[in-house]
C-alpha cells in the first residue's frame, strides 16, 4: 500500500517538477533578454521619460536711435504662475483641472484681479505643457504683489516670476519703423526633437522688430525638468543660460523723427529723411500712426480689427509701402532726361497755360501761362507745358533710363520687411493694363510731369532728392553698421548743375519758398501736387522733396535729403513746403529774418 | 527530536524564510521611495504578519494533518463559502472590486479551504468512489470548486481563480479522478484558449475594419477590459494606454535594472512614479526588486528561491504518508508556482496583465498568512509521515 503511494508520488513529482523547472527557465531566459540584452535601451527609455527639455529665452535686445536714445526697451514685469504639480488630483472625484481652477479662484480674491486664464486655457496647458508653470497673472502692480506676498502661505504652488515686456519710452514715436512684437513659441532649431517645451518669447511681427528678430532675440537657453510618469514636474535645472538679444542701434535721429512726427500730426502722409552720404535714414514717419503700447503684451484682436477697418490705414507704413504719383517732384528727372538727349537748357518754350498733345490738354498751374520759360525757370515755377514739351522730345526711353538710374520702379533694398516697388511706365506696362490702347506721346507728357501711371514711394523720392543734391544714389538703411558707399549716378555733373540751380530757385523765390523760410541751412527742393482719383473725386497729394546742406551756423552739421508727401493737400508749395520748413527749423535751427 | 529534525523539510522552510526577508526588504525600499509614512512602515506590518504566520506555521506543522483534514476541512469549506457570500454583500470596495471583509480577503483564504477540502474528499474517502474515481468523481469535484470560484469571479477577482484552477487540476490528476476525461478536457481547454487568442488576434491586428472587429469579438467570451489586456499581450507595441502603458512601464523598470541592478534603495521607478501607483507594492513589486537588484542578485535569486520552495513542497508528495497529504502538497506547490509564474510573467509580457500578488513580496497580509498556513500543513505532512515499520 505504502509503496504504491510512493510510486504515485514520485511520478507526480517528476511530471510536476519538470513543468516547474521549464516554467522557471522560461522566466529566467525572458528576464535575461530584458535585463541583460536590452538593459541599455530600457535605461535610455527611462531617461527620456524622466526629463523634459525646455527652451528658454533671454531678454530681447533694445532698439536705440543713433545717439543711444532708447526707442524700444524692456520693462520688468512681475507675473504670477501656478505649478500644476501642487494641485494634481490625489483622490477619486478630483481632477487636476478642477483643483487648479479652484485655487485660481481663491488667489483671485487675494490678489484682487481676475486671472488671465479661463477653463480652456487651463485644460490646454495641462494637456500640452503639464510640466511647466502656468502663467495666471501678467504684469501685476506693486499693490497686488504686496497682497499676494502677504498671503502666499495660503496659496500653495503659486509663484512670482520676473518677466519682461516691450516698453516704449516715447510712446508712439517711430512706431512704424520699430514695428510690433507678439509672443510665440519659436523653435531655435526647428528639427530638434529633444526640445519638449518652448517658452513663449517676444518676437517681431513687423517693422524692424521683424527684420532683425533673430538678432534681437539672442540665443535661447535650455532647462531640464525632471518629471514623473504622469508628467508633473518635480525638479528643474538650468543647462544652458539664455543669452540676451543684441541691441539695435538705428540711424534714426530722435530729434528729427520727433520734429517730423509733430509736423505730421493729424495728417495723412509720410516723411523720409536720409543722409545722402551713406544712406542712413534719419527719420521715417508715416501718419496716422498707431500706439505700440496698446499692442503689449498682446495685440488685441478688436484693436487689430479697428485698425484694419480704418480708411486712414494706421498700420500701413506709407514711407516705404505707400505708392503715390510723384507729381511735379518728378520734373527734375524729366529735365535730366532731356539734357541727356542734348536739349539746350537755355532754349525757351512759351507757356500759354496749357499743353496739347495726342488730343488732350494738360493744364499749367498758372492758367494764363508763364510765357517764355527756360529749364531753370521752368523748375522754379513748376511749369507743366515746358516739361511736357521737353519730355515728349526726350522720349520714353530717356525718361525710363533716368528713372532707373535714380532707382525708381524697383525696391530700394532698405532693411525693412515690406517695401513698395513703385512703377515707371512704358509701352509694355501700359499694354499690360489695357492692350487696346497704345502708348502715345500723351502718356510721355503725363509721365514727364509725374502723373499718369507713374508711382513712387516717399523713400524712393528721398533717394531721388539725395541723388539730385549729391549726384550719388545712396543705399538706404535703418540700422547702423549697414552703410555702404553711395553709387555714382551716370549723369554728367553739368546736367546736375542746371537742375540744382532750378531747385535752389524753387526755395529761394519759387513755388517752395516756405520750405526754406528762416531755416538755418541751404535748402534746394521741388514741390509737387499730384492729382489722383476719378474725375468726380479729385484729390491732391502734395509733395516736397529737398536736399539740405548745413551752413556753419547750423545746429547739425550734416546734409540730409528729405521727401514729404501729404495726402489730400492743397498744393505742394502751400501744404507740404511749410511742413518741411517746420521740420528743418526744428532740426537745423532757426535763422533770423 | 532527532526524528523531527530529520523529517523537517528544511529546504522548504529556509527558502520561505529567505523570501520573507526579501519581501520585507523590497517593501521597505518601495515604501521609503513612495515618500509617505503610511507606505514607509508597511514592511514592518508585513514582518509582524510573517511572525504571526510563523506561529501558525509551526502550530499547523506540529499538528497531525490527518486530524486537521478529518475535523476541519469540511467546516473550513463551509466557512469559506459563507465568507465569500458575505463579502459580496458586506465587503469593502477597492480598485473596482469587492474583495475586503474587515481586514482580510476571503478569496485568499478560500484557496486554502478549497484545496484542503479536495484533499480530504479524494484522499480519505476512497471508499465512497470504489477505487478509482470516474466521471462522477469529476462532477463532485467540479461542483466543489465551482461554487467558490463562481463567488470569487463575482467579486470580481480573475487572478485568484486563475491560480486556483491549475492547482485543482493537478490535485485531481494526482488523485486519479476521471483521468482520461480530464486530459481530454484539458486538451480541449488549451484548444479553446488558443482559439480565443487567435480570434482576438484576428480582430485586433492592424488594418482590421471596425465592423469586422465587432463581428469577431461578438463570439469571444471576454469582457472588453479583458479583450484589451489580451490585445496588449498580443501586440505590446501598439497599445500605449492603460494596460499597454502598465506593461511598457514594468518592462522598462525591470530592464533598466540591468545585470547588476541600481543598488538596494536606489530604484528610480517609484520615486518618479514611473510605475502604476496602485500596483507598486502589490502586482508590480517584482519590478522594484528587479530594478534595484538586477538580473543576477535580483531576478535569478528570486527564481531560485521560488524553485526551491515549489520543488521541496512538491517533494513532500513523494514522502507523504497518504494520498491526502500527497495531493495537498502537489496542490500547494502548483498554487505557489502559478502565482509566481503569472505575476512575474505578467511583468515582462509573458502573460496578460492580471492583478495577482507575488507570494511573500507583495503587500497583502491575508495572502501571506494563507500561503504560510498552507506550507505549515505541508510541513506537517512531512513531519507526520508514516513511521517506517
Amino acid at each position: 500500500m505504502k509503496s504504491s503511494y510512493s510510486v504515485h508520488g514520485l511520478v507526480s513529482f517528476a511530471v510536476l517538477s519538470v513543468s516547474f523547472v521549464i516554467g522557471f527557465l522560461i522566466l529566467a531566459s525572458r528576464l535575461k533578454v530584458e535585463q541583460v540584452d536590452s538593459a541599455a535601451e530600457y535605461r535610455r527609455q527611462m531617461q527620456s521619460q524622466s526629463f523634459r527639455r525646455v527652451q528658454t529665452s533671454g531678454l530681447r535686445g533694445r532698439i536705440v536711435d543713433r545717439n543711444g536714445v532708447v526707442l524700444a526697451g524692456n520693462r520688468t514685469v512681475v507675473n504670477i504662475a501656478v505649478n500644476p504639480e501642487s494641485y494634481r488630483a490625489k483622490s477619486r472625484g478630483e481632477t487636476t483641472e478642477k483643483n487648479i481652477l479652484e485655487a485660481i479662484a481663491r488667489a483671485e480674491e487675494i490678489i484682487g484681479r481676475p486671472s488671465i486664464l479661463d477653463k480652456d486655457d487651463v485644460r490646454r496647458h495641462l494637456k500640452q505643457s503639464l510640466a511647466m508653470p502656468l502663467a495666471a497673472w501678467r504684469d501685476i502692480s506693486e499693490e497686488e504683489l504686496a497682497r499676494f506676498s502677504e498671503r502666499q502661505y495660503m496659496l500653495d504652488g503659486f509663484e512670482c516670476s520676473i518677466g519682461s515686456e516691450r516698453h516704449y519710452p516715447y510712446g508712439m514715436l517711430a512706431a512704424h519703423v520699430l514695428g510690433r512684437v507678439g509672443r510665440d513659441r519659436l523653435p531655435f532649431n526647428p528639427g530638434d526633437e529633444r526640445i519638449n517645451y518652448i517658452d513663449k518669447e517676444l518676437c517681431g511681427r513687423d517693422g524692424l522688430e521683424l527684420q532683425y528678430d533673430t538678432l534681437l532675440r539672442g540665443m535661447p537657453g535650455e532647462e531640464r525638468v525632471l518629471v514623473d510618469a504622469l508628467g508633473f514636474a518635480t525638479e528643474r535645472e538650468e543647462l544652458v543660460e539664455a543669452r540676451n538679444g543684441f541691441d539695435l542701434r538705428l540711424t534714426l535721429d530722435y530729434r528729427l523723427q520727433k520734429a517730423a512726427e509733430d509736423a505730421l500730426r493729424g495728417l495723412r502722409g509720410a516723411f523720409v529723411a536720409i543722409d545722402p552720404r551713406d544712406g542712413g535714414v534719419r527719420a521715417m514717419v508715416s501718419a496716422p500712426s498707431f500706439d505700440p503700447r496698446e499692442c503689449v503684451p498682446v495685440f488685441p484682436r478688436k484693436l487689430y480689427e479697428r485698425y484694419s477697418k480704418d480708411p486712414a490705414k494706421p498700420l500701413l507704413n506709407r514711407a516705404v509701402a505707400g505708392q503715390y504719383a510723384p507729381g511735379s517732384t518728378f520734373k527734375p528727372l524729366t529735365a535730366l532726361a532731356a539734357l541727356s538727349v542734348g536739349i539746350d537748357p537755355g532754349r525757351t518754350h512759351e507757356c500759354c497755360g496749357y499743353y496739347e498733345v495726342a488730343g488732350m490738354r494738360i493744364r499749367c498751374a498758372r492758367t494764363w501761362g508763364h510765357g517764355d520759360m527756360n529749364l531753370v525757370n521752368a523748375i522754379k515755377n513748376s511749369c507743366n507745358p515746358y516739361f511736357c514739351e521737353i519730355g515728349v522730345k526726350a522720349g520714353t526711353n530717356a525718361i525710363y533710363s533716368v528713372c532707373r538710374k535714380f532707382g525708381l520702379g524697383v525696391k530700394t533694398g532698405i532693411d525693412f520687411p515690406i517695401e513698395g516697388d513703385g512703377l515707371v511706365p512704358d509701352a509694355a506696362e501700359k499694354a499690360k493694363r489695357d492692350p487696346s490702347v497704345r502708348w502715345n506721346s500723351g502718356d510721355v507728357a503725363q509721365t514727364s510731369i509725374g502723373q499718369g501711371l507713374l508711382l513712387v514711394t516717399p523713400l524712393q523720392m528721398a533717394l531721388v532728392a539725395a541723388g539730385l543734391g549729391s549726384g550719388k544714389l545712396p543705399v538706404p538703411h535703418l540700422v547702423e553698421g549697414h552703410a555702404s558707399p553711395p553709387k555714382e549716378i551716370d549723369i554728367p555733373e553739368r546736367d546736375f548743375a542746371h537742375v540744382a540751380e532750378g531747385m535752389r530757385k524753387v526755395v529761394a523765390r519759387g513755388t517752395g519758398r516756405l520750405a526754406g523760410e528762416r531755416v538755418e541751412a541751404d535748402v534746394m527742393g521741388k514741390t509737387g501736387t499730384a492729382e489722383v482719383g476719378s474725375r468726380t473725386n479729385r484729390r491732391k497729394n502734395t509733395w516736397f522733396i529737398a536736399y539740405v546742406t548745413p551752413t556753419p551756423k547750423s545746429a547739425v552739421q550734416e546734409p540730409i535729403a528729405v521727401a514729404l508727401v501729404i495726402e489730400n493737400g492743397d498744393t505742394g508749395g502751400s501744404t507740404s513746403a511749410p511742413k518741411v520748413g517746420e521740420i528743418l527749423r526744428a532740426y537745423y535751427g532757426e535763422s533770423e529774418g | 527530536m532527532k526524528k523531527f529534525l530529520l523529517r523537517f523539510n528544511w529546504l522548504s522552510f529556509l527558502s520561505m524564510i529567505a523570501l520573507i526577508v526579501i519581501g520585507a526588504m523590497v517593501l521597505a525600499s518601495a515604501g521609503e521611495a513612495r515618500g509617505s509614512e503610511v507606505f514607509a512602515s508597511k514592511w514592518k506590518s508585513m514582518l509582524g504578519t510573517a511572525v504571526f504566520g510563523l506561529v501558525l506555521y509551526f502550530t499547523l506543522a506540529l499538528t497531525d494533518y490527518r486530524t486537521l483534514f478529518s475535523y476541519l476541512s469540511i467546516p473550513a469549506y463551509g466557512v469559506a463559502v459563507f465568507l465569500l457570500i458575505l463579502v459580496l454583500f458586506a465587503g469593502t470596495e477597492q480598485f473596482g472590486g469587492k474583495r475586503w471583509l474587515w481586514f482580510f480577503q476571503p478569496s485568499e483564504i478560500s484557496k486554502l479551504c478549497v484545496m484542503a477540502f479536495l484533499a480530504y474528499l479524494f484522499g480519505s474517502r476512497e471508499d465512497m468512489f470504489k477505487g478509482h474515481y470516474g466521471f462522477r468523481g469529476f462532477l463532485i469535484a467540479s461542483v466543489t470548486i465551482a461554487v467558490p470560484c463562481f463567488l470569487i469571479l463575482m467579486e470580481p477577482d480573475l487572478g485568484t481563480t486563475l491560480t486556483l484552477v491549475p492547482a485543482v487540476i493537478v490535485m485531481l490528476l494526482a488523485a486519479g479522478v476521471w483521468r482520461k476525461g480530464l486530459i481530454v478536457l484539458l486538451a480541449a481547454g488549451c484548444v479553446a484558449a488558443t482559439m480565443v487568442l487567435a480570434a482576438v488576434y484576428e480582430a485586433e491586428k492592424p488594418g482590421v475594419s471596425a465592423e469586422r472587429r465587432a463581428a469577431i469579438l461578438k463570439y469571444v467570451p471576454l469582457r472588453p477590459h479583458q479583450v484589451e489586456r489580451v490585445k496588449t499581450f498580443l501586440f505590446p507595441e501598439t497599445d500605449k494606454n492603460d494596460s499597454g502603458y502598465n506593461l511598457r512601464q514594468s518592462k522598462m523598470t525591470i530592464g533598466a535594472g540591468g545585470f547588476s541592478g541600481k543598488g538596494y534603495g536606489k530604484g528610480e521607478s517609484i520615486r518618479r512614479d514611473l510605475l502604476p501607483a496602485m500596483g507598486i507594492m502589490n502586482d508590480f513589486i517584482f519590478c522594484v526588486w528587479a530594478e534595484e537588484m538586477g538580473y543576477m542578485k535580483g531576478s535569478l535569486l528570486l527564481i531560485f528561491l521560488f524553485a526551491a520552495l515549489c520543488l521541496s513542497t512538491a517533494w513532500t508528495a513523494v514522502i507523504a504518508g497518504d494520498k491526502r497529504g500527497r495531493i495537498f502538497a502537489l496542490g500547494v506547490a502548483t498554487l505557489i508556482f502559478a502565482h509566481v509564474y503569472i505575476n512575474m510573467g505578467m511583468c515582462i509580457g509573458l502573460v496578460p496583465i492580471t492583478g495577482l500578488p507575488l507570494p511573500f513580496l507583495s503587500l497583502g497580509r491575508t495572502f501571506l498568512i494563507t500561503i504560510m498556513c498552507a506550507l505549515g500543513i505541508v510541513q506537517s505532512i512531512s513531519l507526520h509521515r508514516e513511521d517506517e515499520k
